[in-house]
């Protein structure tokens, strides 16, 4: 019988998950750890956390990348399990090449019986491919690679689970399986990347890597914890964030303190020149395309984990569209919404004309 | 504790293809010149420090390093007009399961066995994949390997790049043969000082001789010469000329400071006592840490008793420390333990692990026997004493036109020792044996009887005669050769055989000095013309 050993937290914006990672990890004395997350961003935080609280990242604690991991744990110790290619030296990104649809397009005629169907011709391997890659080198090994990592590993913590997709999931369920503690916290409504664009467990992307989870939980691989107490913004921007997503629990702010501009604000673009000077808000923008009329401002996605006092948002035009008419279709990308809501402390400002 | 269990190489220097498995604690590598004991040690160190003659290997890459038979394929593959592979060099170092090292672990070795190890391979660099095709249009100039064009990778079995943090073994090679100096401490020294202090005094003794040099540009005198250095400003450039010490990070203490023993910098003791500090130094490291120490040819450079002395170090401080030594010492092999040995022959490795214990003690405390011949010997003929010995050479002479030693087969007196010890190592070893000796007047009581043991073994002989009334080699002499012609050799004239036998057996070894120099014909006994087939 399988202990519930493995933990999934459904945590909202602001409840210190990160925080709660370092701690758990502090608190496991001298247990082998690896702390990964899909970020660069977040890992940086967490390092940042760690330095905060003991001033370095302890001996026992392993901080890396989710790809990074996958590459130097999954792919490479058992390669040649799989493939007789030389060393698999990187990992190929398709989306960063220029025809990355045609590419794609062509790739999903290679069968996987081929190397080709996961390795380029320099031996990268490519961003769709590695769990799936682990995942079947895994099943072929009989197992070597969770063995070789339960060796290594006492406990994984897992940073930001609704960033992962396809075999991601698979790799999930094989950890889940393993004598590894598995500790991941998960905002489903923050999926605001996707470490991958496979095809493969296309139903749980997202969001709804809640229903996928609630199956592992009914298969008795993992107990779900939800917290729903916001450290970060107050009752007002915790409303406004929850309507996004009206199917999941309410989310209760612990942060009662008062600034005499707090809450959700709508200001004309003829007006951001002296807000900005009055509040000084952090700005934000949904991509480098965004016009910001001039100011200086951070992609949305980027923001994530950040905490600031007050933001302004250039919204886009679905976001606009829903703040007019509150109809959640409307909405577009509601999750990149609810992060750039969730980034402040008192106030939130809307660029609306 | 990291422990090598296994070892590969392939393509470096003498070997092609190379296996061998290493004991946990201590090793002693034995064999003929030119068979690769230092090759091993150097490939060992070279696997667990990317180094190569104290250098980082990027910079000591050459042709030479490539085993011939794999070049010579090469070179011959390129003439025929076909596009080959560049040959590899792969050096394996595979641990033991006990070292933990878990994040080393995976089949990325040439043998995809699931183990914790690493891998030094030198290999073609594919950024230079134009260079070699150029190369490739004038292939007739092509005579060695293109070194220029290889890499160093070093990996794990996981095939992840090694870290001072995922390997963490203090080695020290200790090379007596040629003590390399660089300026200050030559590197290995360095090495065996630097991992002795912890993290905390190196950066002390780095802070301090930081301070050291600050404080020598402070003083009046150098500042005297520093401010007329500033006058010259001008002449060729406008930028201010002064001197001080390299303070850089590049001149670290290891640089200028040099070890003292008794008021002697250390390049100036004798070589033998450099060696053996060092083994000392390095035996002295904490064992709760993982130690590998390598040595070559302890027994360079020392006395006698300072040999007794250093071995008694090493076997007292060998506990949870790898050891792997080579040697030509049979004093080194016999106080250490035959039972460490680890033979290398040009075609295959063997060892004495099976020796029974009893033999093994015997030689410990013989420890000034000449076992190592018997080691090395492609072919021995055991004799029981220098008459014997004399005898055996004259009659392979005779028969062969040449001395046995020229066609490696080594005729060892035993001096009065037991033939059986040096048969169970023959045993073992699967060396070609033969025994001559004496029936003692019983011949199948005193030999057959006592060696029956050995019978099953193809490579073990004994030769003996059944001629129970001429016990010993002198009667046997005197009986199959004409009594006359013995005596115009010994220059004696004895009346009766009986006299000129007391004679022989009185001056044994002078007799038989005069038999191997003497031209005249001369018969030897059937067991000794047995042995010399």
């Amino acid at each position: 019988m399988l202990l519930n050993k493995n933990k999934v937290i459904v945590a909202c914006a602001g409840s210190g998950k990160t925080t709660g990672i370092v701690e758990g990890a502090l608190k496991l004395g001298k247990q082998r750890v690896l702390i990964t997350t899909y970020t660069n961003e977040n890992l940086d935080q967490i390092k940042a956390f760690f330095i905060e609280k003991t001033g370095c990242i302890p001996a026992n604690v392993t901080v890396q990348s989710w790809f990074s991991f996958l590459l130097q744990e999954g792919v490479r110790p058992y390669q040649n399990q799989m493939t007789e290619r030389g060393r698999v030296e990187s990992i190929f990104f398709i989306e960063n090449t220029r025809d990355s649809g045609k590419l794609k397009e062509k790739l999903r005629y290679i069968p996987e019986s081929q190397d080709s169907h996961y390795l380029t011709e320099k031996n990268y391997i490519y961003n769709d491919k590695v769990s799936k890659f682990i995942y079947n080198c895994d099943k072929y090994s009989k197992g070597l690679i969770s063995k070789r990592l339960e060796k290594i590993y006492g406990s994984i913590f897992i940073d930001e689970l609704q960033d992962f997709a396809g075999y991601d999931l698979n790799l999930l369920g094989m950890f889940f399986n393993s004598h590894i503690n598995i500790v991941a916290v998960v905002d489903p409504r923050q999926a605001t990347f996707s470490t991958n664009t496979a095809q493969k467990n296309r139903q749980y992307r997202k969001s709804k890597i809640y229903s996928w989870l609630n199956g592992e939980e009914s298969k008795n691989k993992i107990i779900i914890e939800e917290i729903n107490d916001c450290y970060r913004c107050n009752q007002q921007i915790c409303d406004f964030a929850d309507k996004l997503f009206p199917d999941l629990p309410q989310t209760v702010s612990k942060n009662k303190r008062l600034t005499g501009h707090d809450g959700i604000f709508y200001i004309s673009s003829k007006k951001v020149d002296a807000y900005v000077s009055s509040h000084n808000p952090t700005i934000l923008r949904y991509s480098k395309k965004t016009d910001t009329l001039g100011f200086c401002a951070i992609n949305i996605g980027l923001s994530k984990g950040r905490t600031y006092d007050r933001v302004l948002i250039f919204p886009t035009k679905p976001m606009l569209e829903y703040l007019k008419t509150k109809e959640l279709s409307k909405a577009g990308d509601k999750t990149k919404l609810y992060v750039a809501v969730t980034r402040a402390r008192y106030s939130v400002a809307f660029v609306v004309d | 504790m990291t422990m090598i269990k296994k070892i590969f190489i392939q393509n470096y220097k003498i070997f092609y293809r190379f296996d061998l498995e290493l004991n946990v604690d201590l090793n002693i590598i034995v064999g003929d010149n030119e068979v690769g004991k230092s090759t091993i040690l150097e490939g060992i160190n070279l696997a667990l420090t990317k180094r190569l003659n104290g250098r980082y290997a990027e910079y000591e890459l050459t042709p030479y390093l490539f085993n011939r038979k794999c070049v010579d394929a090469y070179l011959k593959s390129i003439k025929e007009g076909n596009l080959p592979q560049l040959p590899e060099i792969i050096i394996e170092l595979y641990f033991d399961e006990s070292t933990g090292l878990e994040s080393l672990r995976g089949t990325m070795n040439t043998k995809k066995e699931d183990c914790i190890g690493i891998k030094l391979e030198i290999v073609f660099d594919e950024d230079y994949k134009e260079e070699y095709e150029k190369l490739l249009k004038k292939r007739s100039e092509i005579k060695l390997i293109p070194a220029e064009l290889y890499k160093v990778q070093w990996y794990s079995f996981a095939n992840n790049p090694i870290t001072l943090r995922s390997l963490p073994v203090r080695l020290s090679y200790i090379d007596a043969s040629t003590i390399r100096l660089q300026s200050g401490a030559d590197y290995y020294l360095q090495d065996i000082i630097k991992t002795d202090l912890d993290a905390k005094e190196r950066v002390e003794l780095n802070l301090a001789y930081r301070e050291l040099k600050e404080l020598f540009s402070s003083q009046e005198s150098i500042m005297g010469i520093n401010n007329k250095l500033i006058n010259k400003k001008g002449a060729i450039t406008d930028k201010s000329l002064s001197i001080s010490i390299d303070i850089s990070q590049k001149s670290n203490w290891e640089n200028n400071l040099v070890p003292y023993l008794d008021d002697l910098p250390f390049q100036l003791i004798g070589r033998g006592e450099q060696s053996a500090l060092k083994i000392m130094l390095a035996l002295e490291h904490k064992a709760d840490e993982s130690n590998i120490i390598l040595i070559e040819e302890p027994e360079n450079h020392l006395s006698f008793s300072s040999m007794n002395i250093l071995l008694e170090k090493i076997e007292n401080k060998c506990k949870g420390k790898q050891i792997i030594i080579a040697t030509h010492s049979a004093y080194v092999l016999n106080k250490l333990g035959l039972e460490y040995l680890i033979l290398l022959r040009s075609n295959n490795t063997a060892t004495l692990k099976n020796l029974p214990p009893d033999t093994q003690n015997y030689f410990k405390k013989l420890s000034g026997y000449d076992t190592l011949r018997l080691v090395l010997a492609k072919k021995a003929i055991l004799v029981e004493g220098p008459s014997d010995e004399l005898i055996v050479k004259k009659a392979y002479l005779l028969k062969h036109s040449k001395l046995p030693i020229k066609n490696g087969v080594d005729v060892i007196n035993v001096r009065g020792l037991s033939f059986s010890r040096f048969l169970d190592i023959a045993k073992e070893l699967k060396t070609n044996v033969v025994v001559v000796t004496d029936n003692d007047g019983d011949y199948a009581k005193k030999v057959d009887e006592k060696y029956k043991t050995y019978k099953t073994f193809k490579n073990i002989k004994i030769c003996r005669s059944e001629e129970n009334s001429l016990p010993t080699l002198e009667p046997q002499f005197v009986a199959c050769n004409n009594f006359s012609v013995l005596n115009e050799i010994f220059g004696t004239s004895y009346e009766n055989q009986e006299s000129l036998k007391k004679y022989m057996e009185g001056n044994k070894t002078e007799c038989a000095l005069k038999i191997f120099e003497t031209d005249k014909t001369i018969m030897f006994p059937k067991y000794i013309e047995d042995a010399i087939e």
